[in-house]
């Protein structure tokens, strides 16, 4: 049997006195479709740096397709298959739009490191960087500099980015907030038109959206599991917890 | 396109034309390289001021022909001091150069000089080996070497002086390496111990971790500083007490005149040696300082007498030509050839090397009518670079080095 | 060489971040740079043609800086140490060792490639401030030690007398103008492969860093390679330039590696503007006429230059290169 894409194991992150996260243990199957929910502060976002690198844990054992990553660096990580998102956008501001795309795309390509021919004269490299443009509907924007997209395609760029390394993980931080509702459910689509075979771990403040999206369901408290489980067990659980957690509400 | 093409063209064929060295007849054009920005700026207008001191004398005038200066700031870095030699040589066509302060710069124009065949008078650079073993022959040195006026003085400190233990301080490169040097082989072959060497940073701040380290139980310090590091080390000498201790002896720029007036009685009683001294009492150099002080409101320092004398060298040279300076090897030889017997430090001819043979005088720090001056209290006569010694034994030696 | 940043193939708006001026300006720039120094020095002066090879050597290193500055965002303040170090091993290899032209020429590249290897593994690990002052103090070593390591380096007299080009070397034509062409062909050769790098894959990944390094490590890329790979080939052209240099001058001095020195190549590119290849290479040539041309005319020419400086920061934040009207209003 493959082993899990994910394997958490009693994980912690500790700013000093401050549990953001705290022995948080979680297991992620390949393909699957995970939702990672909680309140502000919860810890989610703190959670998604430990596991891909950005903050080493202090605390448990992270393992990634059935290896221990717990001391890589994020490079290392994401050249055995995990990428992210990120909740505030991160892209390449002063570059162009397929300028970003090619150096994800060269990401985890070992010509990454050729100095002495020019990226123009790669044809699969900038061919993959195309249709990934296109896929995600940045064609008209081909050659224009990221900072001068809108919000939308900004957001639209930054899955594009993590998709271009072709991840067997893929962590999305909030990929739609911020976004309108056209705009949001175009993301939903894309999300749900993913390759099955990559496990997605998601955070979502929108429930509907989560529940919709997600098989399972992890709910996280001051930086603590506090429930996980099928999507129907934790939506049966979450009345209760929904009025303690103050969440939904607002949503 | 093709208009903005040929606008371009022409501007830079114009230029090319303006640019042209020129070499027509007219006046004598003397090239002059000196700091006169960055931290050796004070010196450098010194030695400018002696210049056009003597020039207005003379009312730029010599031989029949006019003489005209460009002067030239190096910012007493080398690689700016060749770039700019350059321009005066290769652009502007003079007919010599004359400058230069700094061991550094002057070791760094030598090869240029030598290659364009032009006669360079260095007034101030005092890098022995200049005009010993990497003597170039077209350079003039109207100045000194740095441990020229120290072998006398080595001598003078332990026969006149009586001491027989010295401890040295003094800054971190080769002109006070040879100054030391100097001092310390005349001073060790009387008899007389240097017990002690320390070396600062010529970026020095603050002495009080060397002034702590020096021996107590010399007979006398001997310092070379310059600039602001003198005045400082002088003060600091007497706050840690010792100058009341172990006397102080030095070089000549620890005491000269653009530091001593900005002293004050911890300067007083310090024995120095160097070919000049604004208070020397002869009627050229009376008339020298007490017009350089009228012009520039300044006492003159070694470095503004300097360059007076090195341009009555030149001026000197001019005379003997009849102003027909175009043949650079003649002009070369009648400055070699000069011999200037009226000039403020006194009477003064070149030996074979294109050094100096002049007075070495022996000056305390007095205060005379309320002002700090460096009294004469000894005169060696007609000093070589090479003291007493056979200048072949000399040269066979190793440069003086820390 | 004309628009190194214009990399990515096909055709396409004139819309690109570093090259977004109107064309008008650049070719003009690009037109007088390159008649001038083609046709300038056979029309000029040999003092004039003396002042164009310090241009093409000083742009040779202010774009090796803007490789590292530029493209990849590492602000170095210490960056005349590889240019000083290399033309202190062509000066002891030429005169205390008596060693032959190739022998000098390789071992300035090579002491000056070793040395940013190895100071590369320090500071590839800051970035920012903190690379600014670490790279600022190794400069400050670095000078120090030419300073004060008497034996090797001469101390502040430095190491005169390097033979001429012509003379160790054997070319056939001696002069100010055949060492102006033999250095105006290392200059294209460097801007060539210069321009190709930033062209690369690699390329693309410096800028990657300089615009987010954060996301790079987290798309797959070990930035502290990348970095220190950036800075090593920095330092090497840096030691062309300083190769060049020794035997332009025919003297090295402590001076050649101080941060005077350091700080006048930084404003180079600044000026010039950055990551641009080009924008250094005008940096560099307007540096060095503006010093020397000024300089004649007035004493205060430091103020003057410090006054064009500010005027330049003020009028053209993204240096001369980048300036004229923006088409930046989307």
């Amino acid at each position: 049997m493959n082993p899990p894409a994910l394997v958490l194991e009693h994980v912690s992150r500790h700013f000093g006195g401050l549990k953001a996260v705290d022995d948080v243990s979680l297991t992620i199957q390949p393909c699957a479709r995970h939702a990672l929910i909680g309140p502000n502060g919860a810890g989610k976002t703190t959670l998604f740096n430990v596991i891909s690198g950005e903050l080493p844990a202090t605390g448990g054992q992270i393992s990634l397709f059935g290896e221990d990553v717990t001391r890589l660096a994020p490079h290392q990580r994401a050249a055995r298959g995990i990428a992210r998102t990120f909740q505030i956008t991160k892209l390449f501001p002063n570059m162009t739009v397929i300028e970003n795309m090619l150096l994800a795309c060269e990401a985890l390509d070992r010509r990454k490191l050729v100095m002495f021919r020019a990226v123009s004269s790669y044809a699969d490299l900038n061919q993959r960087a195309a249709a990934l443009v296109e896929q995600f509907g940045l064609s008209g924007r081909t050659h224009e500099v990221a900072r001068n997209l809108s919000y939308g395609e900004q957001r639209k760029l930054e899955v594009a980015l993590s998709l271009a390394g072709r991840p067997r993980l893929l962590l999305l931080d909030e990929p739609m907030a911020g976004l309108s509702a056209g705009e949001s459910t175009s993301m939903h689509a894309m999300l749900e038109q993913l390759d099955p075979a990559i496990a997605v771990l998601l955070i979502e403040h929108d429930m509907d959206i989560a529940f919709a999206f997600a098989e399972r369901v992890t709910v996280l408290h001051q930086g603590r599991m506090l429930t996980e489980g099928h999507k129907d067990e934790v939506s049966a659980n979450l009345g209760v917890q929904q009025i303690y957690l103050g969440m939904g509400a607002a949503e | 396109m093709k208009k903005l093409q040929c606008v371009v063209v022409a501007a830079l064929l114009v230029a090319g034309v303006l640019l042209q060295g020129q070499t027509v007849e007219g006046p004598i054009r003397i090239g002059f390289l000196v700091p006169l920005s960055g931290p050796y700026a004070q010196n450098g207008r010194d030695i400018l001021n002696g210049f056009l001191l003597l020039l207005d004398e003379i009312g730029y005038r010599a031989g029949g022909r006019e003489i005209q200066l460009l002067a030239e700031d190096t910012e007493g870095i080398p690689a700016v001091a060749l770039t700019k030699a350059r321009k005066l040589v290769e652009s502007d066509g003079v007919h010599l150069m004359a400058g230069g302060l700094l061991s550094s710069t002057g070791y760094a124009l030598a090869p240029y000089i030598d290659s364009m065949q032009i006669p360079m008078v260095y007034p101030v650079v005092s890098a022995d080996d200049l005009t010993q073993r990497r003597g170039s022959k077209w350079i003039v040195r109207t100045g000194y070497t740095g441990s020229q006026p120290n072998h006398p003085f080595g001598d003078y400190a332990y026969h006149t002086l009586g001491y027989r233990t010295i401890a040295t301080i003094a800054l971190d490169y080769s002109f006070g390496w040879e100054s030391v040097g100097g001092f310390q082989r005349t001073f060790e072959e009387a008899g007389g111990r240097v017990t002690q060497q320390m070396w600062t940073p010529v970026s020095v701040h603050d002495f009080a971790p060397y002034l702590a380290q020096i021996s107590r139980n010399v007979d006398a310090v001997y310092a070379l500083f310059l600039g602001r590091a003198t005045l400082q080390f002088m003060r600091q000498y007497e706050e840690y007490g010792l100058k009341d201790r172990i006397p102080l002896i030095g070089a000549g720029t620890t005491t000269d005149e653009h530091a001593l007036p900005f002293m004050g009685d911890e300067a007083l009683g310090v024995i120095t040696a160097l070919h000049y001294s604004a208070a020397l009492d002869s009627p050229a150099n009376r008339a020298f300082v007490s017009a350089y002080r009228a012009r520039y409101n300044k006492l003159a320092s070694y470095y503004a007498e300097s360059m007076y004398s090195g341009g009555k060298w030149v001026i000197a040279a001019i005379e003997a030509l009849d102003g027909q300076v175009d043949d650079r090897e003649v002009l070369l030889n009648a400055l070699r050839a000069a011999r200037l017997t009226d000039l403020p430090r006194g009477s003064v001819e070149l030996d074979a090397y294109g050094n100096p043979i002049e007075n070495v005088y022996v000056r305390r720090v007095d205060r005379v009518n309320g002002e700090l001056q460096n009294t004469v209290i000894d005169t060696f006569p007609r000093v070589s670079q090479f003291w007493n010694y056979n200048p072949a034994e000399y040269l066979a030696q190793p440069l003086y080095a820390r | 060489m004309a628009e190194p940043d214009a990399a990515l193939g096909g055709p396409r708006p004139p819309s690109n971040t570093e090259s977004m001026s109107p064309r008008g300006w650049r070719l003009a720039i690009v037109l007088v740079l390159g008649l001038v120094f083609s046709a300038g020095p056979l029309l000029f002066s040999s003092y004039w043609v003396g002042l164009l090879t310090q241009m093409v050597i000083l742009a040779i290193l202010a774009m090796s800086l803007d490789i590292l500055l530029g493209y990849t965002g590492l602000p170095s303040l210490g960056h005349a140490a590889f240019f000083g170090v290399a033309a202190y091993a062509v000066g002891v290899l030429a005169t205390v060792h008596g060693a032959g032209f190739w022998t000098c020429v390789a071992g300035g590249l090579l002491v000056g490639t070793l040395l940013s290897a190895v100071l590369g593994l320090i500071v590839s690990h800051v970035r920012d401030v903190y690379f600014l002052m670490i790279t600022l103090a190794l400069g400050m070593v670095l000078w120090g030690l030419s300073f004060r390591w008497i034996p090797v380096t001469g101390g502040d007299n430095g190491i005169s007398d390097i033979p001429t080009l012509a003379a160790h070397s054997g070319l056939p034509f001696a002069g100010p103008l055949a060492l102006y062409y033999v250095t105006l062909l290392v200059f294209i050769a460097c801007a060539g492969v210069m321009a190709l790098i930033v062209k690369s894959p690699f390329g693309l990944t410096l800028r990657g860093i300089r615009e987010n390094e954060g996301r790079m490590k987290s798309l797959g890329f070990n930035t502290w390679l990348h970095c220190y790979l950036s800075y090593v080939i920095a330092g090497a052209f840096a030691s062309v330039a300083g190769v060049a240099w020794a035997y332009y001058n025919g003297f090295v001095s402590p001076t050649y590696l101080d941060l005077t020195a350091s700080s006048e190549l930084f404003l180079m590119v600044t000026l010039g503007g950055p990551a641009t290849l080009v924008g250094p290479v005008l940096g560099a040539t307007a540096i060095v006429l503006l010093k020397n041309v000024m300089s004649a005319y007035t004493a205060r020419w430091l103020l003057v230059l410090g006054i064009v400086y500010i005027v330049t920061i003020l009028v053209a934040p993204k240096g001369v290169w980048n300036l004229g009207p923006s088409g930046r209003s989307r």
